[in-house]
């Protein structure tokens, strides 16, 4: 069997089915994602091929949820807890941020919390306000909890082999309009884990490094190929886990290309984006800019109902474009 | 070190030649900032205030209020720590810099010509790691960035090849010289959105064919279309005589040869004159729009700017003397149509 194309809900789905094959203390838990398959379609026919002990569904109870999830995994079980909006784990805060992220710490590490929680976030769903933020910040200003923000299934599906065996909890933010996607490479087949914490060079170029999470990594991909058109390479880094975040081939390349463009789609106050400009301006690869850095994200609104303003409150293709095109001529 | 500086009639129209002194804002010996207005003056077209063109002292007030001077001559003299570039508004030769000799009654020695420092720099981190690195006085780079920003290229110019340099200046002072004319005439703009499927040699065609519908425009029997481009030396502006004359195909290679040698700084003596209107791109650098400018002799230019991936901002700009409101909007109309 040779490597295949396969949606991000395929990919979720294949590395979960890989880790309950692997491990019998694996087990997936949250709202409707048994019989009904997940509010995304991702656990599918999981409950079918493993059964109502390991696909729980549960009630509508978010911090009962992670608070299951939580003790169980101090007992030795590998939870993966399907939240079914990013925005609903506001109810399950105390269990992640106050709970999770800090038993292995207070308890001098005698403890693990091996909890995975995948959730979809993000908008371009007609969702509003209330389904359709992006909190990646939320998460990654937690110190105890890694964020792992994959952009594609062959990163989704490794990525996620990776969190499931991380001996601490591990947020998982899953764009919505990528499940239905088709990634642009392959997905391997087997158990082949991506590590945490590394970065991945999309692709390289010698004018601009952009920085870009999630599904901003795609629509980056797509300026990448229009500009190139017009003699404007750029270097495409997506960090993939955003804490811990690994600065590495970012200060490499901006000693490249002298120019750096960041793009994510949560709010601009306070994003996690902002981390990696705080990083840069603090950095020896500074010396190495000659254009201010350029930031793109969401507006600071609550994400609008009307798909117009919908559309406009986050970064699109054409704003990446027109940025990218700005700082490669603008600054020589 | 105190230079004299001569602030003359200035030529407010093509035609104009004098100009009545209203009358005084100022007194010898006051101080004035850049922009404080020193003297209004009258001609059969229009009234207009002249402001001081750098900080300085009022020196001595040359001509009496009510007096017809005659543009260029003097009207007040003042003393400032600026060196001034003035416009020679008679012909065509380089600009010239205001000598204080010329006043005779300056300090002496003649002083050379005073290095301005740029106290406030701002420069790009690497701007600054190079000139460390360089030994270069960043106080005397001239920013060409955003927001008056040191660049590397402006690092990189510094250095360049003093011939380079030299045309470089001579290149900004000439079409200063131009837009500084062109300001004082009444003018109005217009804009408005078109789709994308245009190339350059669509645009100067057609341009150039809707200028020939109307001789009344032009100041010569041909059309000539300067467009400006970037080059090694500064802003190049080759002129494309009737283009609307040639087929596509020619133009198209015409502007391709024109362009790559615009760009080293070597454009054909005969496409550097005969301009009737002028055309400025801005597309590639994703500007929305930008108000074009009059260049002396023209009654109309046009700007191109980047509107969104389909769409492209077309701006007019008409010589009100020439042309009114609804000829501009028609003429827009029109270019607009045919694109």
């Amino acid at each position: 069997m040779s490597d295949r194309m396969l949606t991000m809900a395929e990919a979720v789905r294949e590395a979960m089915s890989i880790a309950f094959d692997e491990r019998p203390e694996v087990f997936l838990l949250g709202e409707d994602v048994g019989i009904y398959g997940g509010a995304f379609g991702v656990s599918a026919d999981m409950y079918h091929r493993y059964g109502a002990e390991r696909v729980l569904d549960t009630p509508i109870a978010e911090l009962g949820i992670v608070g299951a999830a939580v003790g169980a995994a101090l007992a030795g079980m590998r939870p993966i807890v399907e939240i079914q909006f990013s925005d609903f784990t506001a109810q399950a805060m105390d269990q992640i941020a106050n709970q999770a992220a800090k038993i292995h710490f207070m308890l001098g590490g005698a403890l693990h919390v091996p909890m995975v929680l995948r959730t979809p976030q993000g908008s371009g769903t007609g969702a509003a306000a209330q389904h359709s933020q992006n909190l990646e910040p939320w998460f990654a200003s937690v110190p105890g909890l890694k964020v792992v923000v994959p952009s594609n299934p062959a990163d989704a599906k490794g990525l996620l082999l990776s969190a499931i065996d991380d001996p601490n909890p591990v947020i998982f933010l899953e764009h919505k309009l990528l499940y239905k996607i088709p990634g642009r490479d392959s997905v391997p087949v087997g158990s082949g884990r991506i590590p945490l914490g590394v970065a991945k060079v999309v692709r390289e170029g010698k004018d601009l490094t952009i920085v870009a999470t999630g599904i901003m990594v795609n629509k980056s991909w797509e300026v990448c190929e229009k500009l190139a058109a017009e003699g404007i390479s750029i270097t495409l880094i997506d960090p993939r886990t955003i804490s811990p975040l690994d600065m590495q081939p970012v200060y490499e390349s901006v000693e490249k290309t002298g120019r750096l463009l960041v793009v994510q789609e949560g709010p601009s106050h306070a994003g996690f984006i902002n981390e990696v400009i705080a990083q840069m301006a603090g950095s020896s690869s500074f010396g190495s800019l000659i254009a201010p850095i350029k930031r793109l994200a969401g507006m600071n609104i609550p994400i609008p109902y009307a798909p117009q303003l919908e559309k406009a409150a986050v970064p699109q293709i054409e704003d990446i474009e027109i940025a990218a095109r700005d700082i490669v001529k603008n600054w020589r | 070190m105190s230079f004299k500086y001569p602030v003359v009639m200035p030529k407010m129209s093509m035609t104009m030649e004098t100009g009545e002194l209203i009358g005084y804002h100022v007194k010898a010996g006051d101080s004035v900032k850049t922009g404080d207005v020193l003297f209004e003056v009258m001609t059969d077209k229009i009234d207009m205030e002249v402001e001081a063109p750098a900080d300085g002292v009022i020196e001595s007030l040359v001509a009496e209020p009510g007096a017809v001077i005659d543009i260029g001559k003097p009207v007040l003299i003042m003393l400032t720590e600026t060196q001034i570039m003035a416009f020679d508004f008679s012909g065509d030769e380089a600009p010239v810099v205001a000598q204080p000799v010329a006043l005779a009654v300056v300090e002496a020695p003649v002083p050379a010509p005073a290095v301005v420092l740029n106290n406030d720099v701002k420069a790009v981190p690497k701007a600054r790691v190079e000139a460390a690195k360089r030994g270069i006085d960043l106080r005397t780079i001239q920013p060409t960035g955003p927001d008056r920003t040191i660049m590397m290229a402006d690092i990189n110019s510094a250095q360049a090849d003093p011939a380079v340099r030299k045309r470089q200046a001579a290149n900004k002072a000439l079409i200063a010289k131009g837009i500084a004319m062109g300001r004082e005439i009444p003018q109005s703009s217009f804009s408005r959105s078109v789709s994308t499927n245009f190339d350059h040699a669509r645009l100067i065609s057609s341009w150039a064919r809707i200028l020939r519908s109307r001789p009344d425009l032009s100041i010569r029997p041909q059309v000539g279309v300067a467009v400006i481009i970037e080059s090694k030396y500064g802003s190049a502006l080759p002129v494309f005589k009737d283009p609307d004359l040639m087929s596509l195909a020619d133009l198209t290679s015409l502007i391709s040869s024109t362009s790559s040698a615009a760009v080293n700084g070597k454009v054909p003596l005969e496409m550097l004159s005969g301009a009737t209107t002028t055309i400025f791109d801005l597309t590639s650098y994703s500007m929305n729009a930008a108000t074009p400018l009059l260049f002396p002799n023209q009654i109309t230019s046009v700007t191109v700017g980047y509107e969104s991936a389909t769409t492209r901002n077309i701006s007019l700009t008409i010589d009100l003397r020439y042309c009114d409101f609804y000829d501009g909007a028609q003429l827009l109309d029109a270019l607009a149509a045919s694109l």
